[in-house]
């Protein structure tokens, strides 16, 4: 009886509040959902402040020197990642990582160039940290040096040193929704449809779907869509009878509106950006743009460079200017006063000196 | 938990069935002291637990007061307390009250011989308060809604604490068990209305008695492992002198005396941590006065409000599914042995086959209501 | 300066740290406090840069997860930073965890009170389960205690999500005393029911107010287990004698629960022995165990503020806990990621254990991470 009355009052509670969906919850959602506007707007603002950056580099190193720098634009920058993008697919099947790991890593490579531009960081670099970085994200991790062994001419710095920038520019949100697994999801679920008979859905469907899932990771798709919508429009692409069967079932349960009415316009959209973008760039094109690279890089981000030894001496002064005078004042802290064994504050003040002091220690 | 099976009950104490008959607790063993009333049938009392048992304190070092005999004369050797709070053993009980009420060895209260009750506490302060609170409860059972405000009944709880008091100290007894008495004359009504409610009280004292019951037991294993570290300590102290006197170049009697010294610190390092739960009453009061501020509502299973989509989709119990090959086949059956679920991963895929379906794609420049971190472009 | 970089350097000075409360060989504990509202934090630095495998795995996994989940009893993350090469994690400060609480002698358990913990942990589990996580480390000194009395599972260093079928996962998961049977066989597939096992072992230990199944080596563990639970037979779990690491250890009879926890009711012992079954396939789950009569049988379970929680904890300097500074116990929000990796010192400078008895079981002996 206590039972029912719980049972009773948890119905309650359940009409009252407004349940917020668990995707909603996830960084995904909070953090790495764009309109195809905001997309374009944040990588030519980005753009922009790069080519700006480095052409005062330029200018200080030698004045009159920009002028003639071709900078890569935005697109550009774009079409430089996508090929390394296709480049995960291959290494994973040479290290026969799990599905999850390469979808991952490419979420992490298309996350990391929202925050910055290849003109900073190369994407080569970025690509191997972020499948490293994945592998360890997804539960699968191998030890460094059989990951670097295995792919020519890399070293461990060169997987290392971006790992925390990567991990950073990721705002360390490293779990991902993919529409791989929704479309694993809906495969199954397809077998709950009463009036599919098994020779309506033959293997073969599935492996065309998944071929368009995959050809999505080419695209900004996850930028924009869910997993499921993606998943959704790969089997449209690969079954629209299946799929329409399905999104049908979906749409009595869910009750409200019918959900064709929003889902089928957003469909029709991602089918168009995997048939129209969900393939590997022309190789002749990006070479152009990589060479154009080579000269518009920004130097302070070049080890050896002399803007690069310049920044570092800058920041090694900056923190040892920082670190002195901390010491200085703890010391002070110590001795001032009057009073040989300090006061109150003046010990929580020097405590708290201490501590940010160890925060710039190492 | 091989140090707790293998240590006996007697230090726990015994479980004695009501009426006295011994229950051959799973932990005896064969040296074990055996409880054995002389009288089986005559003391009852003492704190019971639920399924009315009696908890009986039992300790090696027991002594009657009155005729000096203890457990190493007399292994059968068993204590009652008095309506006094005195102790003796069933034979000076039944050598000084069989023909009829007689005063008491000790403090001279005319006692009679069914009045004894066997002890359940160590300390017998604790099982007359018990006995006194339980007392005051049935006579003053008033609630906080028979008060017009929480003043009074503050002040009605106070002066019954102050009657507890008094009692359990032996503070003006006249004068107190006249002012239970004109308590119970004016509330006649009243003590009878809440007798109605008695249903919940009877709730309350059981999970009292459980409580009860529960520091016994935890202060018996406390007491068992102690044993246990201390028998080992000793072993390895032992230890310890022969690895040394075999390397040491020390005299051996230095040796000895070093490791002796360490032993005694340790011990006495663990005598501070025994003697505590003392004033467990007064925590349990605290407790009480509490539970009438703040009350306890019913369990809800889940109070997140998190929607999982179960509304979109119903998991079956077999899917033709080619990722899952490996598990149906599972011939050593060491998925299963082990325990894993395919049916996890399976309503996983179909959550995130229905997560998000319906969500409208973010159009234009507005930043999506997430976001913190807007991306600065200034340098 | 880089957009990354200057997002980072404004939540950086969101939060301010006021004292060292704790130190690890791999991660620092402040005590802090957020710069507007001055609310009280727990700050856990992870030094990166110092493993050769780069980020370690432990601090991504609690990263990851905590990132992820929002519940009322999973311990919050407030926020992430770097400084330098030092990962920054900004949690809620929490005053105890529930190893305090049950060995502290002075505080009185009713039996409402663990109802309580055991709703609010198996709430938080089963949030985790929802989100299809594993925590795989559930134990008293990860179960921590906020001000209002609200308990909140912590220490996500070796959670993982749930596996996809014919994955391998590690089996040297979970501290010792709390590690299910399947794991010390050495089984690579399980499922969430591995951290049903730890509850029910620390529904069993808040009960008797002692580790329940304190074994003291691997081997000793599953002996430990077989003496309080029986030798499982074929019947009682199938092909448990196929798992990889399997060895005899010894027939043990099954002793009723009832012998040992002598003061709790029959609710409470059916759903104890339904943690603490055999098979994992048939253990209880966390919504279900929700869901059982011993919740809704009175008493109900105590209102979060009124459970014991140990004497003026906070004011405590850090200096009188135990003599020596340890993260576990020390009452910040966070444990390190990696208790083993910390110095933990166990004695006095002469030698001599002065903690009190029921720490002096062995705390040390915890799980290889994977």
């Amino acid at each position: 009886m206590a039972a029912d009355k719980a049972a009773d009052l948890q119905t309650n509670l359940n009409s009252l509040t407004v349940k917020r969906p668990l995707y909603e919850g996830s960084t995904q959602y909070k953090s790495w959902r764009y309109s195809p506007e905001q997309l374009e707007q944040v990588r030519t603002s980005l753009n922009a402040a790069a080519v700006a950056v480095i052409r005062d580099t330029f200018e200080a190193d030698e004045p009159g020197s920009s002028e003639d720098v071709l900078f890569l634009n935005a697109n550009e920058e774009q079409l430089l990642v996508k090929l390394y993008i296709t480049k995960v697919p291959q290494l994973c099947g040479h290290f026969r990582f799990p599905e999850e790991v390469e979808a991952t890593a490419i979420s992490y490579l298309k996350r990391f160039y929202l925050k910055n531009t290849v003109m900073d960081w190369h994407p080569k670099n970025v690509m191997l940290t972020a499948l490293f970085l994945a592998t360890k994200t997804t539960n699968n991790p191998i030890s460094l040096e059989s990951y670097t062994s295995n792919i020519p001419k890399t070293s461990s710095s060169d997987v290392l040193d971006l790992e925390f920038l990567v991990s950073q520019s990721l705002n360390f949100e490293f779990a991902v929704w993919h529409a791989h697994r929704a479309l694993w999801g809906i495969w199954l679920d397809l077998q709950s449809l009463p009036d599919v008979p098994e020779d309506l859905r033959p293997q073969d469907i599935y492996d065309i779907a998944i071929k368009h899932v995959r050809a999505s990771r080419f695209t900004d798709a996850e930028l924009i869509y869910t997993p499921s919508q993606i998943a959704l429009a790969s089997l449209t692409l690969a079954s629209p009878v299946l799929a329409e069967k399905w999104a049908d079932l979906k749409a009595v349960a869910g009750a409200a509106q019918p959900l064709s009415a929003t889902l089928d316009p957003t469909l029709e959209l991602i089918k168009y950006i995997i048939m129209q973008m969900g393939h590997p760039p022309d190789v002749e094109a990006v070479r152009e743009v990589d060479r154009r690279l080579k000269l518009c890089k920004n130097p302070e981000k070049v080890p050896g460079s002399k803007a690069y030894i310049a920044r570092q001496a800058a920041e090694h002064r900056r923190a040892e200017e920082k670190r002195n005078k901390k010491a200085e004042d703890v010391r002070r802290a110590g001795t001032d006063g009057g009073n040989p064994f300090g006061s109150e504050l003046n010990e929580d003040e020097k405590a708290k000196q201490l501590a940010e002091l160890d925060d710039d220690d190492d | 938990m091989s140090n707790r099976a293998s240590v006996g009950g007697w230090l726990k104490g015994k479980t004695v069935r009501k009426g006295g008959i011994t229950s051959n607790a799973h932990t005896a063993r064969s040296s074990t002291p055996q409880v054995q009333s002389t009288s089986s049938t005559l003391f009852s009392g003492g704190v019971k637990d639920a399924s009315g048992r009696t908890t009986e304190y039992f300790s090696m070092d027991d002594q009657c007061p009155v005729c000096k005999s203890d457990r190493y004369l007399n292994p059968k050797l068993r204590l009652l307390v008095s309506s006094c709070y005195h102790k003796m053993c069933e034979s000076c009980i039944d050598r000084l009250f069989t023909l009829g009420p007689a005063p008491c060895p000790i403090c001279q209260k005319v006692l009679r011989k069914l009045a004894f009750t066997p002890q359940t506490f160590e300390d017998l302060t604790v099982e007359k308060e018990i006995a006194v609170r339980r007392r005051i409860a049935k006579e003053f059972n008033k609630r906080r809604e028979d008060f017009i405000d929480l003043r009074s009944y503050n002040d009605y709880l106070e002066e019954v604490e102050d009657i507890t008091f008094n009692l359990i100290n032996d503070v003006d007894i006249p004068q107190t068990e006249a002012r239970i008495l004109a308590h119970r004359q004016e509330n006649a009504a009243l003590i009878e209305l809440n007798v109605q409610r008695e249903e919940q009280y009877v709730q309350a004292l059981k999970e009292q008695e459980e409580l009860e019951r529960q520091e016994k037991e935890q202060r018996a294993l406390e007491l068992r492992r102690e044993q246990e570290i201390e028998r080992e300590e000793r072993e390895t102290a032992q230890r310890e002198i022969i690895d040394r006197l075999e390397t040491s170049t020390k005299s051996a009697a230095k040796v000895i005396a070093k490791s002796r010294a360490e032993a005694m610190k340790r011990s006495s390092a663990r005598s501070t941590t025994t003697t505590v739960l003392r004033s467990n009453a007064q925590l349990l009061r605290a407790r009480a006065a509490q539970s009438t501020v703040v009350p306890d509502p019913p369990h809800v299973p889940l109070q997140d409000d998190w929607y999982a989509y179960e509304d979109l989709y119903t998991i079956r119990d077999q899917y033709d599914d080619m990722y899952s090959d490996a598990v149906r086949k599972d011939r050593e059956g060491i998925m299963r042995a082990g325990g894993y679920r395919v049916e996890e991963a399976w309503d996983r895929a179909l959550r995130c086959a229905v997560a998000g379906l319906d969500l409208v794609p973010l159009s234009g420049l507005k930043p999506s209501p997430g976001r913190t971190d807007s991306v600065v472009t200034s340098t | 300066m880089d957009a990354v970089e200057k997002a980072n350097t404004a939540r950086q000075k969101r939060w301010v740290k006021d004292r060292k409360v704790g130190e690890g060989t791999y991660a620092v504990v402040y005590q802090g406090r957020e710069a507007s509202t001055s609310r009280k934090v727990a700050i856990k630095k992870i030094k990166v840069g110092q493993f050769k495998d780069g980020l370690d795995m432990s601090a991504i996994r609690e990263v990851k997860y905590l990132r992820e989940l929002h519940h009322q009893n999973v311990i919050e993350l407030l926020d992430v930073f770097s400084s330098k090469t030092n990962l920054n994690l900004v949690l809620e400060f929490l005053d105890s965890d529930l190893e305090m609480i049950i060995q502290d002698r002075s505080l009185v358990f009713l039996p409402a009170d663990i109802k309580a913990w055991m709703a609010m942990t198996l709430r938080g589990l089963e949030f985790c389960h929802r989100n299809f996580m594993l925590h795989r480390d559930l134990k008293p000194n990860n179960l921590l205690i906020a001000s209002d009395g609200q308990l909140k599972i912590a220490d996500f260093g070796l959670a993982r999500d749930f596996a996809d079928p014919g994955h391998k996962m590690t089996c040297q998961v979970i501290t010792r005393w709390y590690r299910p049977p399947e794991l010390l066989f050495g089984c690579r597939y399980y499922s969430s029911a591995v951290d049903i096992w730890s509850v029910g072992c620390i529904f069993a230990e808040l009960m008797l107010r002692t580790p329940y199944l304190p074994g003291e080596s691997d081997m000793d563990q599953l002996k430990t287990i077989f003496r309080a639970l029986g030798t499982p037979t074929e019947e009682d779990w199938p092909g448990h004698t196929k798992l990889p690491d399997y060895v005899p250890v010894g027939q043990f009879p099954r002793t009723p629960l009832r012998d040992l926890f002598t003061a709790a009711s029959g609710d409470t012992l059916n759903l104890l022995s339904r943690f603490l079954v055999y098979e994992p396939r048939r253990r209880i789950n966390a919504r279900d165990a929700l869901n059982h009569a011993y919740f809704f049988a009175l008493p109900h379970p105590s209102h979060p503020s009124k459970l014991p929680k140990p004497a003026a904890q906070t004011s405590r300097p850090l200096e009188e806990l135990d003599g020596n500074v340890d993260i576990a116990s020390a009452g910040p929000g966070v444990k390190a990621v990696a208790p083993n990796k910390l110095k933990r010192k166990l004695t006095s400078p002469d030698g001599t254990d002065l903690r009190p008895l029921a720490r002096r079981l062995d705390f040390t002996q915890h799980v290889k991470r994977s």
